[in-house]
């Protein structure tokens, strides 16, 4: 805690004793770490207590409950698959459906930013198609590719394309026309303007979409899971809700929790390599 | 970080109310321009169009796909009849709405006054920021079993998920909104003597108020997107439902009637909001 050796150093040192230990006091109470410790330190206590009086019924495991179903999780394997085939498996569709969302989507919404055609022949349809919610695509996804990997894949790519094409179209559409100016006026090219200035100025708006993407794909491969699977994250859960095992249930939602944590940490380490001058749009 | 409907990742990066309105396409007077005009309504038609070839010609067999007539004619049957799904069409919509609603209105009312005095308030903030970081990650669709052991299938359970996938665009945006305001209007306010109450009713409220608007239409697009996820998996009425049983019984035409209300009745609301924000905000922004 670097409040509690800061403190004191800012009270002069000719203060009594007890007015400097009550300084201290102070600043360890006020200190956002200490909040936060304490904070975490009462939320679990009333889990627990609650745990324990059964507020909830039997559905409240308690928290130690959770951890050492965290722990068996790992050791035996659950539907034959260990805790880490099951999010491997989560991770696997992911992939591949956000990676055929993206490949689809940041072209077309690139190629409706630069061409009015483009825009004018996709942008109706997309509207039209844009306000159901990814998970509504569920039931058709069964009906076309039954409960196998395909659905579940359609879904995802379904749920991060719209993000992809919004941002990547806006990226476009909204860069300063001072730079474009800017290029044109030294010179440039239609092509120079798009790939030297267009592509750059836009990448951290369609980056900025590709996150959000993820984030999407990640609820819509639980989704998908709920509804029909035999291995994965979403699984895991419906399975402790079929067995009446809500410590199951809670220890897959602190994996996906963990998890949803460090794909957005990764995606923000990402941008920072991968775009480095990103920039707020203009607001 | 441009884009509209988007859901913030995290307290610090959180995306300003979407103001990146499409400007309507010009209209000059060239050729060109009454082209780009018209190819819009060209390129509807002939979505429609080719949606109901690929059925009817036998491309796609009708076990898979309805053609938008059979939809069409499903929703004129369904406004009077409750057969196959036992509920007339019009008792999905208002159960959805109802429970959309009644989440919704939660999450603003918990959500937004918690951001903002997480915003001003530093106890508040190291109280409750740990517990909204642990909870946040969490999507919603993954409450979903853990509810249905405490609250049943009732209302009382989707309200529950819909108001958690509705908080979290709230407390960030008022959270954010908050801290971004003009130090210097504070030390002003500071030097003429105003209490760290009055500053925050005063300055910080009516400055934070874009963001919380921004925050309307962010909760409500999650709200409507977790209460779909809510009754696929367990409900007896409602949009969600309707799919699912579509799903159940094969009939496509279902599906679809259901996804098209599902969207239909989600920017419906959407632009009431817009509109209430536009005249509640007329002048602050911009």
């Amino acid at each position: 805690m670097t409040s509690q050796t800061n403190a004191p150093a800012s009270i002069p040192n000719r203060a009594p004793l007890s007015q400097r230990l009550a300084a201290l006091v102070h600043s360890i109470i006020g200190s956002r770490y200490f909040l936060y410790t304490l904070s975490i330190a009462i939320f679990l206590s009333i889990w627990d207590l609650a745990a324990v009086n059964k507020v909830l019924g039997n559905f409240l495991p308690r928290p130690v409950e959770v951890l050492i179903q965290l722990w068996s999780l790992n050791a035996e394997p659950l539907a034959s698959k260990t805790l880490f085939e099951h999010l491997w498996a989560s991770i696997y569709r992911v992939l591949i459906g956000w990676a055929i969302g993206v490949i689809v989507a940041v072209p077309l919404g690139v190629f409706m930013g630069l061409n009015p055609y483009v825009k004018a022949v996709v942008k109706p349809v997309f509207d039209l198609l844009k306000p159901m919610p990814p998970i509504s695509w569920i039931s058709l996804s069964i009906l076309w590719f039954g409960l196998g990997e395909e659905s579940k894949v359609f879904i995802i790519a379904i749920g991060s394309f719209v993000p992809c094409i919004l941002n990547s179209y806006n990226g476009i559409r909204l860069i300063d026309p001072a730079l474009y100016d800017a290029a044109r006026m030294l010179g440039a090219s239609r092509r120079q303007e798009i790939l030297e200035v267009g592509f750059f100025a836009s990448a951290p708006a369609i980056f900025a979409g590709l996150q959000i993407s993820l984030s999407i794909a990640w609820s819509c491969v639980l989704a998908a899971e709920l509804v029909g699977s035999r291995s994965g994250m979403g699984f895991i859960i419906i399975l402790g809700m079929n067995q009446s095992a809500p410590a199951l249930i809670i220890a897959g939602m602190v994996v996906i929790a963990v998890t949803a944590c460090l794909i957005s940490v990764l995606m923000e380490r990402l941008e920072n390599i991968i775009c480095p001058w990103k920039r707020e749009l203009p607001q | 970080m441009g884009g509209s409907g988007r859901p913030p990742t995290s307290l610090a990066s959180c995306g300003r109310p979407d103001i990146l309105k499409d400007t309507a396409m010009t209209a000059n007077s060239t050729a060109e321009g009454r082209l780009l005009k018209f190819i819009p309504y060209m390129s509807v038609a002939a979505f429609f169009i080719g949606w109901q070839l690929i059925v009817s010609l036998g491309m796609v067999p009708k076990m898979l796909l309805a053609a938008p007539l059979d939809v069409l004619w499903l929703f004129i049957d369904k406004l009077t009849q409750a057969h196959p799904d036992g509920a007339l069409l019009y008792v999905h919509v208002l159960v959805s709405l109802q429970e959309a609603v009644l989440g919704y209105l939660l999450a603003l009312a918990i959500g937004i006054p918690l951001g903002l005095l997480m915003g001003w308030f530093h106890t508040v903030e190291g109280f409750a920021r740990p517990i909204f970081e642990m909870i946040r990650p969490i999507p919603a669709v993954a409450w979903i079993p853990l509810t249905i052991f405490w609250f049943g299938i009732g209302l009382s359970g989707k309200v529950f998920i819909i108001w958690l996938s509705g908080i979290v665009p709230c407390v960030i945006n008022s959270f954010v909104g908050v801290t971004l305001t003009n130090p210097t209007s504070i030390q002003m306010a500071r030097t003429y003597g105003a209490s760290k109450w009055r500053i925050f009713r005063t300055i910080c409220i009516p400055s934070a108020l874009p963001m919380v608007f921004g925050a309307l239409q962010m909760a409500l697009a999650a709200c409507w997107t977790t209460l779909v996820a809510a009754e696929l998996i367990a409900a007896n009425t409602g949009l969600g439902f309707l799919i699912t049983m579509g799903r159940r019984l094969t009939m496509p035409d279902m599906v679809v009637l259901g996804m098209i209300l599902v969207g239909l009745t989600g920017f419906i609301i959407g632009v009431i909001i817009d509109a209430v924000e536009k005249k509640l905000l007329a002048g602050i922004r911009r």
